[in-house]
């Protein structure tokens, strides 16, 4: 009887919300009005960012972005917490799997290659598709794909706290900058050079390289200690 | 000026980011900074505060771009009141938790610092935020530090605790996602004033989707009945301190949310209604629970809940009396609150179970600390000389002015729910003999817990023999909420604009 109530609200709440979706529209009529139009338009003619993606992410709501890397950063610290104790007493990985040698061999090989396809990503954050957060992401890959292949590979605890604190501080000091400068925070104070070339947005590239840094030692990080949690 | 508003924001984040590397050359500053930055948060508030009150709002726009195009911080009567009283609040935490793991174990204790400064930093991001994604990311920061902190203690307990919060958290955070999609694709504009101003064009059956949406997903964090199941657990096995700040600041963040939504945004006058039932379901479910209660913080946290539920009650009243008494009764709960946290958990510190029946005859070997404990009781339940006698009267005058005499009589009874189980404990602590064997050993407060402690005790007896103290910024405070026009215009407009 329980059951059935239960079931029977869901298909009412069901049927309520999808009648409401199905009539919302995402991408037609009701979006030509609002604030769209002026991120396309000052993208190209003021910030002069070939990506609309990027500029929005970055300069509209870059303080929205600045928020996310701290719940990133929030999320793999508490992570870390949490496993502390038990990473502390125990040096050895908790999953141990032997790889054949093609595994080995092919990513010693592609290790570089995932680097550096991750690196570009991140520079180009604002003239290609992409941007820290994704190019940060295939650098772990990058470095799972090793942590995988190799039982003993290992990455410096130390380093990663000092590669993610300092893009972190950059960030933030970055836009603090911005604030003495132009007048608020998170402003572009540089040259926004000429569209499509690499120098080109001012701050926003040099912010989203920041954010690759920061992503990928904070995923490395989170990967290497789930692989050395032990119980 | 000391600075603008996005600092309250930016600095705690700098300084989280910097603590780890700084820890690594003096373990003792990963304590400091961040009382450092605390202070500076409660003297640039407390500044702002008062420039607001002389020139009006305080509007920022970041990255350069006006409203509704960029994001924009808005530092209000209402605001600035509820900023400068998280950032005392805590100030005052971290004050009493400045020994925390001294030198037991480094790694946690830097852990702690950080997520305490960002949980209080996410909690005034949801209130002078004028962005409703941005308002979001702020849930998300506040959310995130405080599972990590109920999962503190690192046990079978709390990580049950953390994990039920994580996943009512993790679902609020979805619907809250829902129901900012469903207002931008009906206004294509995230600006909580351009929104405010544009809801009328709304459909209502989205208007009343979405208000649902946001509802049940800040429900969970502003601890409304049927989503609050997470609450006791949490501030039962999260360190005393953090019971506080959950208290004091992160549940009041969540109150301000939905109340920004009800007057501010949404044009749809039963939702005040709504929120008086809901609040009255609350405030009872939550006192008589704590009635039954055998652990000390549940009792805490479920007469936490009802209080919440006290001032949503207020706040539906909707009149500017209503305003003013929920915004008293706020005021009140987060300075009686944390002191029963303090008090209580230094009164339980040696006891595993922190039952109540393990206080019995505490009175005589901690005096203090049963006097600053019966202080706390007292006051919450309302009598006379104290902070939340105010109060109370504000909520029964307010509803007394509007004819709402149902709300009046329950309100009285749940009162005196409050005060049986309250004063229990008391009874407990002072008249009941002290064993050996089943009594709590006491425990000797250090000096910074001794201060803090002092500090909202002075404050609630301040606020109880002289209430004109604080009930101009409170009046300043709800006559700010309720003038939804001047609010629009001054963000479109960029009233007291910081652009230079």
């Amino acid at each position: 009887m329980k059951k059935f109530l239960v079931i029977l609200i869901l298909a009412v709440l069901g049927f309520h919300l999808f009648a409401a979706f199905s009539g919302l529209g995402f991408g037609v009529t009701r979006f030509e009005k609002g604030v769209k139009d002026f991120y396309l338009e000052k993208t190209v003619s003021e910030l002069h960012v070939a990506n609309t993606v990027t500029s929005i992410v970055v300069n509209f709501r870059g303080f929205d972005t600045l928020g996310e890397v701290t719940v990133l950063f929030l999320a793999v610290s508490a992570m870390g917490g949490i496993l502390y104790k038990r990473r502390h007493h125990a040096g050895d990985r908790s999953v141990l799997f032997s790889s054949s040698s093609i595994v080995r061999s092919g990513s010693k090989l592609l290790f570089p290659a995932i680097i550096l396809l991750g690196v570009y990503i991140f520079i180009h954050g604002h003239l290609s598709p992409g941007g820290g957060f994704q190019g940060g992401a295939i650098i772990a890959t990058g470095f799972l794909l090793m942590l995988i292949a190799y039982e003993n590979f290992s990455v410096s605890h130390n380093t990663l706290s000092y590669i993610e604190s300092f893009a972190g501080i950059f960030f933030v000091v970055i836009g603090l900058l911005g604030f003495m400068n132009g007048g608020t925070f998170l402003q572009n104070f540089l040259p926004a050079g000429i569209l499509n070339n690499l120098f080109s947005g001012g701050v926003i590239g040099i912010i989203y390289v920041m954010v690759g840094f920061k992503v990928a030692a904070e995923l490395t990080g989170l990967i290497y200690t789930i692989l050395h949690e032990k119980d | 000026m000391v600075g603008s508003p996005v600092l309250l924001i930016a600095i705690p984040l700098l300084a989280a980011f910097v603590i780890p590397l700084i820890g690594m050359i003096w373990k003792e500053l990963v304590r400091i900074i961040p009382g450092l930055v605390l202070a500076y948060m409660l003297i640039l508030s407390a500044t702002l505060l008062y420039y607001v009150s002389q020139n009006g709002i305080i509007v920022e726009t970041i990255a350069g771009w006006q409203p509704p195009w960029g994001i924009n911080l808005v530092f209000s009567p209402l605001t600035g009141f509820l900023a400068t009283l998280m950032s005392a609040l805590g100030f005052l935490v971290w004050l009493f938790s400045y020994r925390f793991k001294r030198n037991v174990d480094f790694e946690p204790a830097k852990k702690y610092f950080i997520f305490l400064m960002l949980l209080i930093a996410g909690a005034i991001g949801i209130v002078i935020t004028g962005d409703i994604f941005n308002q979001f990311v702020f849930i998300e920061i506040t959310g995130i530090s405080a599972y990590a902190l109920t999962a503190f203690y690192t046990g079978r307990n709390s990580a049950e605790a953390s994990f039920k919060y994580l996943m009512m958290g993790a679902l609020a955070s979805s619907f809250l996602l829902v129901a900012i999609a469903i207002l931008y694709s009906q206004l294509g504009t995230l600006n909580m004033a351009d929104i405010a101003s544009k809801m009328h064009t709304m459909n209502p059956t989205y208007k009343i989707i979405a208000l649902i949406f946001f509802i049940t997903g800040i429900g969970i964090e502003a601890e409304i009945f049927p989503l609050n199941g997470w609450a006791p657990d949490a501030y039962t096995e999260a360190p005393g301190p953090v019971g506080a700040a959950f208290a004091g600041i992160v549940v009041k963040a969540g109150v301000y949310a939905i109340i920004r939504m009800i007057f501010t945004l949404f044009d749809i006058p039963s939702a005040y209604d709504f929120l008086i039932v809901i609040g009255l379901i609350t405030l009872i479910v939550a006192e008589t629970s704590a009635l039954r209660q055998e652990k000390l913080k549940r009792m805490l946290a479920y007469s936490s809940i009802g209080q919440m539920g006290l001032v949503i009650v207020a706040f539906g009243i909707g009149t500017h009396e209503g305003v003013f008494a929920a915004l008293f009764l706020m005021l009140n709960h987060a300075v009686i609150k944390p002191l029963l946290f303090f008090s209580g958990s230094s009164l339980v510190f040696n006891s595993k179970e922190k039952q109540i029946a393990e206080m019995n005859g505490l009175g005589k070997r901690m005096p203090l600390m049963a006097a600053f404990f019966s202080l706390g009781a007292f006051a919450i339940v309302g009598l006379p000389p104290f902070a939340g006698f105010w109060s109370k009267l504000s909520v029964l005058s307010a509803a007394a002015n509007e004819g709402l005499l149902l709300i009046i009589v329950l309100i009285l009874i749940v009162s005196v729910i409050e005060i049986v189980y309250y004063f229990r404990v008391v009874n407990r602590i002072f008249f009941q003999e002290y064993s050996r064997e089943k009594s709590a050993a006491p425990h000797r407060p250090r000096v910074n817990a001794l201060v803090a402690m002092f500090v909202l005790a002075i404050a609630i007896l301040v606020i109880g023999f002289y209430p004109d103290a604080v009930t101009g910024i409170l009046h300043n405070a709800s006559k700010d909420l309720l003038n939804t026009d001047e609010y629009i215009n001054n963000v479109l407009q960029l009233g007291q604009s910081l652009t230079r």
